[in-house]
């Protein structure tokens, strides 16, 4: 029987070529314009604070996808994905404040600085593995915060403002910010999800994923695992550089706290509690961290004000990390797929409706 | 009796009516990294804008006191203040990190709201974008020039070395700390790094004691500085250095961490402290956090006085611009505080004034001491540092 291309209740691939396709049917395709579709009628409902959320989650998305390229897909722990963020912020500030160069110019400048700093971390992933890598990226990110704390060009990590951005004669101003970034960060993060999927189906996407579930067989089949490796750390870097560049326009000014250790952790909670190695969760990881950061804030500030725990005891600002911690804990124990895999099981729920999944 | 009961109700709406509501609001840490200081803050600015409603210090006016926490993070900042701004309409905007400051600059800037800090980085009133922000005091790299000053006095020629948090809050005096000390004969001999995870500091101490160097400033938070205070008792240097620091270094946040190792620090501050009873900010501070019922550990707080003074700048501002307090009034209202109109609530060591080229409120400081009990004692009268101007000139 052959595949329907509106719906398909089970797998009918019969080629390699139908295993590589991004949409496997038109419902599928569809689903995603109807989707992009209401998120370009977001704006028009959220309240403004709200929206900055959102155009945040957006950001970290982009940031999470390439910590997800090397850590996901190829299996590097990275812990200085913030940093990479920075190299491109910092870049994008620079090319934008001593350059005079547009944001469409300055943000991808802001990608390839990522992308040419993040290949040379990647050096070390020739030789270490494990732990030993993980530290090693822990280590740049420490070199990454000295250097621009002593660095005058980068105002030592005080603040470089960037220009205000105008698009097709709209200026944003302080009263539209969110909303003319929205439609700014929302194609990005659209471009950037496909471009990762469409690497993927690519020889070089399917070595990164070989190379991860085992080295020593991908290299028996001919993939060459230091070039594979050196290639998740220059695109996921190209993805941070992005994200920085992005980050730096919307936050409006550079400064060296937005790309802290703090911040690379987590972006690697996003990642696990999305899922790694998953593009949806991608996006449902920062969705999850940002929203849990509103709850946990919005709580902490009612634990303050209640003067439940004796003086000395900070339990409100213990919450914070406390949920963080417990939410990673709770989905490595439980759900080590994260949130994706909920993703998933959902659709294949709808998928076999009104079958019994 | 139903005519009287509509008529009250009458007069009632209409004196409601005629009462404007005008948004006073801050954001800092509450929670999170520097909350120890940042909810003592926050509870100075909500208490002393509650209490300037409670005085009726706006006639027609009633401040609506919004302390909201962004858990010492940027984007929260920036959130806070779009909805400050944006959506509660809020004349005047009172901040806190140094981050957060200095990226929401330009912003500031564009939306002209005048805005005070509890961030002293002198950075945050330098050009450019500096047109609408002010800091209540004196500056840090002010209150460390003034520590030099103090050490070319009792000993030309000393060696000094500075440790400093490793963020822009920590690093932007030392410019201005080297300015300093080449003018005054003395010598910098190492500016070191320390965060608030320095748990053993015997490297840091042994190489400053191996450079002989003897004064010791720090620019930091009291944690470290309290870490570092305990090692070098350990390591009996306490009398061999004299260690010193700038305004958040200090008070009782740094004698309750450090116990007897505070005693003989120096500090350089611009606010009375709780112990100073009879100075009439102290008095006031005392009587306003005794009516909202704050807790003993709140009120002594160093950072509870500086709150109400930020607060009560921007209520004075709001006063000054009349029945119509909007963002451009509370401006004019801020530098009109100079000269004879300066504005003195009593909780620094001297008058604010600000005009449209000075954007420190009150510039004088004094330097005290801690004693064996853990109280600071004033070692000078309030002063502003001589050199300062000639090292920063006005950006």
């Amino acid at each position: 029987m052959p595949a329907s291309r509106f719906t398909q209740t089970g797998n009918y691939r019969t080629k390699y070529q139908q295993d590589q396709t991004i949409f496997a049917t038109y419902s599928e395709q569809i689903s995603l314009i109807v989707l992009i579709g209401l998120l370009l009628l977001l704006p028009l409902i959220l309240p403004k604070t709200m929206l900055r959320d959102v155009n945040m989650i957006m950001i970290y998305s982009v940031a999470v996808i390439g910590l997800n390229i090397t850590t996901g897909y190829t299996g590097l722990i990275n812990i200085g994905q913030a940093a990479f963020m920075g190299v491109g912020a910092y870049a994008t500030a620079l090319a934008a404040t001593r350059l005079n160069l547009p944001f469409f110019l300055a943000i991808p400048i802001g990608g390839l600085a990522g992308a040419l700093v993040g290949t040379f971390v990647g050096l070390p992933s020739l030789r270490l593995k494990y732990l030993y890598l993980a530290v090693a990226t822990l280590a740049f990110q420490i070199i990454f915060e000295w250097g621009v704390g002593h660095t005058p060009l980068l105002a030592q990590g005080g603040a470089i403002s960037l220009p205000q951005v105008q698009v097709f004669g709209v200026k944003a101003t302080f009263f539209n910010h969110n909303f003319v970034w929205y439609y700014l960060i929302l194609p990005v993060l659209v471009v950037m999800g496909l471009l990762w999927r469409n690497v993927l189906r690519t020889k070089h996407g399917r070595s990164l994923i070989a190379v991860r579930d085992n080295d020593r067989a991908a290299a028996a089949m001919g993939i060459n695992p230091g070039t594979a490796k050196i290639m998740a750390f220059m695109i996921g870097s190209f993805y941070a550089g992005i994200a920085g560049g992005l980050f730096a326009y919307f936050q409006k000014a550079v400064v060296i706290e937005d790309y802290g250790l703090h911040i690379s952790i987590q972006l690697l909670a996003m990642a696990i509690v999305g899922g790694l190695g998953s593009l949806p969760g991608s996006f449902l990881g920062p969705l999850f961290i940002v929203v849990l950061d509103r709850v946990v804030g919005g709580t902490s500030n009612w634990i303050g004000s209640q003067n439940l725990f004796p003086a000395g005891v900070d339990a409100a600002t213990a919450l914070r990390p406390l949920s963080f911690g417990l939410a990673i804990v709770l989905f490595l124990m439980f759900e080590p797929r994260g949130l994706a895999n909920w993703w998933r099981l959902s659709r294949l729920y709808f998928k076999k409706w009104p079958y019994k999944f | 009796m139903n005519k009287t009961l509509m008529l009250s109700a009458l007069v009632s709406l209409s004196f409601a009516a005629a009462q404007k509501t005008v948004t006073l609001p801050w954001s800092g840490a509450i929670t999170g990294p520097t909350s120890d200081a940042g909810a003592s803050y926050a509870a100075g600015v909500e208490d002393y804008c509650k209490y300037a409603n409670a005085q009726k210090m706006l006639p027609g006016i009633t401040l609506n006191c919004v302390t909201r926490d962004d858990q010492y993070n940027n984007a929260n900042t920036q959130r806070n203040f779009e909805d400050f701004v944006a959506n509660l309409n809020a004349p005047v905007f009172l901040g806190y990190a140094t981050g957060g400051a200095l990226q929401l600059k330009s912003v500031i800037q564009e939306t002209k709201i005048p805005t005070l800090t509890a961030s002293y980085h002198i950075g945050i009133i330098d050009a450019p974008d500096n047109t609408y922000t002010f800091l209540p005091v004196s500056s840090y790299s002010e209150n460390i020039v003034a520590l030099l000053e103090y050490i070319a006095k009792k000993e030309r020629g000393a060696k000094v070395a500075l440790i400093v948090n490793p963020s822009p809050f920590g690093r932007d005096p030392v410019v201005d700390a080297r300015k300093a000390a080449t003018r005054l004969g003395l010598k910098i001999t190492d500016v070191q790094e320390v965060g608030g995870n320095n748990l053993d500091n015997t490297a840091l101490l042994k190489r400053l004691e191996s450079q002989g160097a003897k004064y010791i400033i720090n620019q930091n938070t009291a944690g470290p500085v309290a870490n570092i205070l305990k090692d070098a008792k350990r390591l009996n240097l306490l009398g061999k250095m004299q260690f010193m620091g700038a305004h958040y270094t200090g008070g009782e946040d740094l004698t309750k961490l450090a116990g007897d190792a505070a005693k003989d620090f120096i500090w350089a501050t611009s606010y009375y402290l709780y112990d100073e009873g009879t100075q009439p900010g102290i008095i006031l501070a005392k009587k306003i956090g005794a009516q909202f019922k704050r807790g003993a550990d709140t009120i002594r707080s160093v950072h509870y006085t500086s709150g109400m003074l930020a607060s009560a700048i921007a209520i004075e501002a709001m006063k000054r611009a009349g029945a119509n307090p909007d963002a451009a009034g509370v401006y004019k209202g801020l530098i009109s505080m100079n000269g004879s109109k300066s504005f003195n609530p009593g909780f620094a060591v001297g008058p604010v004034t600000f005009s449209a080229k000075d954007h420190i409120g009150a510039e004088s400081l004094r330097l005290l001491q801690a004693n064996a009990t853990g109280n600071f004692k004033p070692i000078t009268g309030a002063q502003r540092s001589a050199l300062f101007q000639l090292v920063h000139p006005v950006k």
